[in-house]
């Protein structure tokens, strides 16, 4: 194991005595991040900083407090100047980075890109999915619409089931037993303080670990090119491109607001977020102490998969084949639980 | 000249070690405070005996609505008698609706069914609808509630 590692530890401190950080950005990146699927890494980042963006301005009206938060939601929507393009970006812009990232992930995933001595690669990157999770459901909660509150309900509820640290988690969110005007103000602040910088740090990490580490060897690539600009054009374009799409979709779909929480009326079509419906679905359908322990062990093999997978390959087992048919299986199980969820 | 060394070499490893631990006791031990400080604590409940009304009060096939203390409870004549359920479906903690037309208490959210004597008998919800007990005083009933 050390071996391979070694002379890559040597390059990195040979390189950082002799190269300033300008030609660490600018070294050369393999012919094939050019190839579309390879660009799914870039778009999620791109998101991020839309992100950023919105979400900064959407604070200057929002207002975490049960009285008033709906009411400061409806005005930005319906009152504010261009309010409700801003929030429209923002939603859309979550939806999109989440659905990236898992594109991302099943890229990776498929061509192996995490192997030696890119595990770390892959472990960030995990977390970084994890944390945008925790930043999409946070950010749902805000809303304080029906469906919103009780999103929020079902699942702070379903973390309470988690194993040992369950019911503490579940205080620490809800700031007590039930659902009330500190858990909004705690999911306000990890939403706009606490996650944004932890995601932030988790991405520039990633990124970096990414550029030292270097990219994967990919079949048929053999040219490079430099970063700038033939990438930073590239990544560019995507750039504009996903702001075009993001813009007409924001347009054609502007965002909708449903009643008011009501804390005595379960809303008719209560779901939590949609990367939330498959889990959600399967602690439904299995009985409690299965479906977490499952869900719990999956989200674990998933952050150490590249080390499963070394292991395996060590002992002849065919992961290319192996992780076509996991990635091909779980998307499908993905797509009927969410399509149960639907039928609910 | 090698034993020196080592005895050089082990006194530093000691105090490091020890520096080492003090800065993680110390550290770890506020890190502990501060979530405690997060965690609000679990305040001691107390027993509240909730007068509902009299018996007549519930109509038969009926049930009755209350909210006290932030608990959602619905009361309704069963096979044992009067009882009080909370409103909270075991499954994931959603608001269950009496059903009059099919006597059963109905979840939204997973379509979980609990019959009138709160037993889950259809969908996800793992155990029976949680219970408060009802005292009778006089003619007058109360519900039992723990509250802070």
């Amino acid at each position: 194991m050390s071996t391979p590692s070694q002379p890559q530890t040597e390059s990195f401190e040979h390189a950082a005595k002799n190269k300033s950080w300008i030609e660490y950005i600018q070294k050369d990146l393999p012919e094939h991040l050019d190839w579309w699927p390879y660009t799914l890494g870039a778009i999620p980042l791109t998101l991020f900083g839309l992100l950023v963006a919105t979400g900064l301005l959407l604070t200057f009206y929002y207002v975490p407090s049960p009285e008033q938060a709906y009411a400061s939601v409806e005005q930005i929507t319906n009152e504010v100047y261009l309010g409700w393009f801003v929030r429209g970006m923002h939603k859309l812009s979550v939806d999109l980075m989440i659905l990236f990232l898992l594109f991302h992930v099943i890229r990776v995933f498929l061509t192996r890109a995490y192997r030696p001595p890119g595990e770390l690669k892959w472990v960030t990157g995990s977390v970084v999915l994890f944390v945008t999770f925790a930043m999409g459901f946070t950010g749902y909660s805000l809303v304080y619409d029906n469906v919103s509150y009780w999103g929020m309900t079902v699942v702070t509820d379903m973390l309470g089931n988690l194993p040992l640290v369950g019911t503490p988690l579940l205080y620490l969110l809800r700031g007590g037993p039930e659902v009330s005007g500190r858990t909004l103000l705690r999911l306000y602040d990890l939403h706009t303080k606490l996650l944004p910088v932890l995601l932030g740090g988790l991405v520039i990490g990633h990124v970096v670990v990414v550029r030292l580490l270097g990219f994967a060897e990919v079949a048929g690539s053999r040219g490079f090119h430099a970063f700038y600009p033939e990438h930073t054009l590239k990544m560019g374009a995507i750039a504009v491109g996903l702001l075009v799409l993001i813009v007409d979709l924001v347009m054609i779909f502007p965002p909708t607001l449903g009643l008011p929480a009501n804390p005595q009326e379960v809303a008719s079509d209560v779901s939590p977020p949609w990367y939330f419906s498959a889990p959600y679905m399967w602690i439904s359908l299995l009985p409690g102490p299965v479906a977490i322990w499952s869900l719990l062990g999956g989200a674990g093999l998933f952050v150490v998969y590249p080390f499963v997978d070394r292991v395996l390959s060590e002992r002849g087992w065919p992961m290319a084949i192996m992780n076509a048919v996991v990635g091909s299986v779980v998307v499908a199980a993905v797509a009927v639980l969410m399509y149960l969820d639907t039928q609910m | 000249m090698a034993i020196i060394h080592d005895d050089a070499g082990r006194r530093r490893f000691l105090s490091q070690a020890v520096m080492g631990f003090g800065l993680l006791f110390g550290v770890g031990t506020l890190g502990l405070r501060f979530i405690q400080f997060l965690v609000p604590s679990r305040e001691p409940r107390r027993s509240e005996a909730v007068l509902i009304g009299a018996e007549s009060r519930i109509p038969p096939g009926e049930a009755l609505s209350l909210d006290f203390s932030g608990h959602k409870i619905l009361v309704l004549k069963t096979d044992e008698g009067v009882a009080a359920f909370s409103r909270r479906c075991t499954d994931l903690g959603c608001l269950v609706s009496w059903s009059r037309e099919r006597q059963q208490f109905l979840c939204p959210c997973h379509q979980g069914v609990y019959d009138k004597n709160g037993a889950n008998i259809a969908g996800p919800p793992p155990r029976p609808l949680d219970r408060f007990e009802v005292i009778k005083r006089g003619e007058q009933l109360y519900v039992n509630v723990q509250s802070t």
